[in-house]
């Protein structure tokens, strides 16, 4: 088994991004993927260094005289490893120089727009809202996965099982099914027939998004009742943006929008931060105590 | 002297008459017959001209019926006035048509012998038509209200917004509208939406006037955040599986379907020459082939091109006069005095995007969503036909080449089969003689 959860997100998005280069005749470009993930990883090294760098000049540890080629530097390459994959799969530009400028964006978010101990957007969302305001030439394709049950039942399964590792499937089932029930009151309401509420659902993005950015833990509220609480309103924003504004990326700019308010739930509720993986020492703390 | 000799690329064409169901173009509203003529749809053609949320449609068919039983449905985002409507010249739509038509290219291979080449384009053709509809009238009891209405053209107008479905079809059968069984269910979400309906009919004092042969587009000009096609009414009288298609011209790059799965159309492939003959029932086959192979739940992408060029060109580009007529309104006019028409530059704010939607009620239950996207990517459905060279080849370059030939025709054979479910058996007695038969110089000579 792999250890840690991230490895699994790693494992389902890589596998999404390779059928749909060979399944589906998608316009992804390998030098985009490519982009992607050179620029997050290269981005998050950069920060990293700079960071580790600003601390120990803001705080210098009397303790710590080794020179600073031996300082253990963490590197962290899963994050930016599945916010380079997000966004491959996610965005659509037509030069590299957006897709990196996503990139970078993305990472740079989580050091810059951050509470004194947690970036409270989610990087890849970052990316791709900061790249749609910015540039002219970015774009997000929600027709492109098509509605193939089949494939939704692939990404449910896959995801379930990413969230269960993660435990934070509760933001799913909140947010989906809150959109489910808002889209449903609105097809009633216009007399629709259902099968037009279900094409509306079946939509790969949709999942995607509600399986692997509205619960990336490390960015969302850290107690329960507010994590429900802040999904439930993801829904309303994205139900309200695409019918009413006819906004076809209204999950990213709902998620984008409401991001901020992380901060302000977490005051009101204050639970443990989400930690990927707990330390032994943690760990027996937790239990003894 | 056949050194002299080397390539050439003719380019040939052929069109496409899509073919698909000659008996009645149809349209993304339904028809309303006056008399129990029983009209369906089958097809239709749509240009959408849009920058912002300004927005500019053209729908065009080719109604086959009786022009007065001609009347059409159609919901708008916004109330239009007289000035909004206008009707088009059907010669647009179809020069658009043929310019973005799948085509046939042909090749000639070199003398296998005599290294080296190049190449010159020939243009081809293909097909297309279109028009419109309407009619005037109003009831306030019944929560219909007449926005506006008017004549334009050969046409006869109203806008209607109305608050209950079932007053909307009493109000359109009042007023000598057969609607078909089943629309009032329709045009509830419609007008939930708060969407207005255009109600077009045939004006015949005017159209005899014209002396039209047939009904020409109906154009409307309009600004909404809306980019979307309403396809449902157009299903409601419709047997079978219905074609559409739609002309997205947008500003900065291809526009691209929202809420259903766009696919390439198959392209590119080297199938045999005898297809030159049956370009049309091949690209029907084709056609119908990856439908069903895809779901039958997707949207073809068969010409996706900045307006400035084409390569090869199936028709001649459209000119800025052309392009204004079909609805693009942003063109800027570069040329200052001296210069002539603006051409290239003025058009490189122009992309076109062809999309083939066959529809049936099953498989596409919501209206058609679009967005626009700056992707600059191009593409065509494009079919080659290689002739062989067949001269004299002196040379064992030549007879390498001969042998060579009877796999490659086997290999387009294959390619087509399977594009189109012919059958292999089939098409292979229709491929040329694999044996090397080269033509007797003297054949040449005196031919």
């Amino acid at each position: 088994m792999l250890r840690d959860a991230r490895d699994y997100q790693i494992g389902f998005l890589t596998l999404f991004l390779l059928i749909g280069t060979l399944l589906r005749d998608w316009t992804l470009r390998p030098e985009m993927v490519a982009t992607a993930v050179v620029t997050c990883i290269g981005t998050q090294v950069l920060l990293s260094l700079a960071q580790n760098k600003w601390l120990r000049y803001q705080r210098p540890d009397p303790l710590e005289s080794a020179p600073e080629s031996l300082a253990p530097v963490y590197l962290n390459w899963r994050s930016p490893l599945i916010s380079a994959l997000g966004l491959s799969l996610l965005l659509r530009a037509d030069h590299l120089s957006t897709m990196a400028l996503a990139s970078s964006l993305a990472i740079a978010s989580k050091f810059f727009l951050k509470s004194p101990d947690k970036h409270f957007f989610n990087p890849a969302n970052f990316g791709i809202i900061a790249v749609l305001l910015l540039t002219h030439d970015a774009w997000v394709s929600p027709g492109q996965w098509g509605e193939d049950l089949w494939y939704g039942l692939i990404f449910l399964g896959a995801g379930g099982l990413v969230l269960k590792r993660v435990g934070r499937w509760d933001t799913t089932v909140a947010f989906l099914s809150s959109y489910i029930l808002l889209e449903a009151l609105r097809n009633l309401y216009l007399g629709w027939t259902w099968d037009v509420l279900a094409h509306r659902l079946m939509s790969g993005s949709l999942l995607l998004f509600a399986l692997f950015m509205v619960t990336d833990p490390r960015s969302i509220p850290n107690a329960r009742p507010a994590r429900l609480l802040w999904a439930g309103a993801i829904a309303l924003l994205t139900f309200i943006l695409r019918n009413y504004f006819y906004q076809p990326d209204a999950v990213f700019w709902a998620l984008f929008m409401l991001s901020p308010s992380t901060l302000l739930l977490d005051r009101l509720w204050s639970a443990r931060r989400f930690e990927w993986w707990v330390s032994p020492q943690q760990a027996s703390a937790l239990l003894d105590g | 002297m056949n050194y002299l000799r080397s390539i050439f690329w003719g380019l040939l064409v052929a069109a496409l008459c899509l073919g698909f169901a000659p008996s009645a173009w149809a349209f993304c509203g339904f028809y309303v017959a006056k008399a129990d003529t029983s009209l369906y749809n089958q097809a239709s053609q749509v240009i959408i001209a849009r920058n912002g949320d300004r927005t500019v449609l053209t729908m065009a068919n080719d109604y086959q019926g009786e022009v007065a039983d001609f009347a059409m449905v159609v919901p708008v985002p916004t109330v239009l006035q007289e000035e909004q409507v206008h009707v088009g010249d059907p010669a647009i739509v179809e020069h658009l048509d043929a310019f973005s038509a799948p085509r046939l290219v042909e090749y000639f291979d070199p003398d296998p012998c005599t290294p080296v080449a190049q190449y010159a384009p020939l243009p081809s053709n293909l097909a297309l038509s279109g028009r419109a509809e309407a009619e005037v009238l109003a009831e306030d009891a019944l929560g219909v209200t007449v926005e506006s209405s008017f004549t334009v053209g050969e046409y006869d107008i109203v806008i209607l917004s109305a608050r209950e479905s079932d007053g909307l079809e009493t109000w359109l059968r009042q007023n000598d509208y057969q609607i078909p069984a089943g629309a009032s269910e329709l045009l509830r979400p419609y007008i939930r939406q708060g969407m207005k309906f255009f109600v077009a009919k045939v004006n015949l004092e005017e159209f005899d006037r014209g002396g039209f042969q047939a009904l020409r587009p109906l154009q409307m000009a309009y600004e909404s955040p809306r980019f979307m096609l309403p396809i449902r009414l157009g299903m409601i009288n419709a047997q079978a599986a219905q074609d559409l298609v739609v002309y997205l011209i947008t500003p900065d790059g291809q526009a691209e379907l929202t809420n259903y799965r766009t696919v390439n159309v198959p392209s590119n492939a080297e199938i045999p020459l005898f297809v030159k003959e049956e370009f049309s029932d091949f690209y029907k086959a084709m056609f119908q082939t990856a439908y069903e192979r895809e779901g039958r739940n997707v949207a073809f992408l068969e010409y996706a091109w900045n307006l400035a060029g084409c390569d090869p060109c199936a028709a001649e580009p459209l000119t800025p006069e052309e392009l204004r007529q079909a609805g693009v309104f942003w063109l800027t006019q570069v040329n200052t005095g001296f210069r002539p028409a603006p051409t290239s530059n003025a058009l490189s704010n122009a992309f076109v995007t062809r999309l083939h939607v066959r529809y049936t009620r099953d498989q596409f239950p919501e209206d058609l969503a679009f967005q626009a996207t700056s992707n600059q990517q191009f593409f065509q459905g494009r079919y080659v036909l290689r002739h062989p060279y067949t001269g004299e080849m002196n040379c064992s370059a030549g007879e390498d080449y001969q042998r060579s030939l009877p796999e490659r025709f086997e290999q387009e054979a294959q390619t087509l089969a399977n594009l189109t479910g012919w059958d292999i058996s089939d098409i292979r007695t229709k491929l040329p003689a694999t044996v090397a038969n080269p033509i007797p110089w003297w054949r040449r000579l005196w031919r």
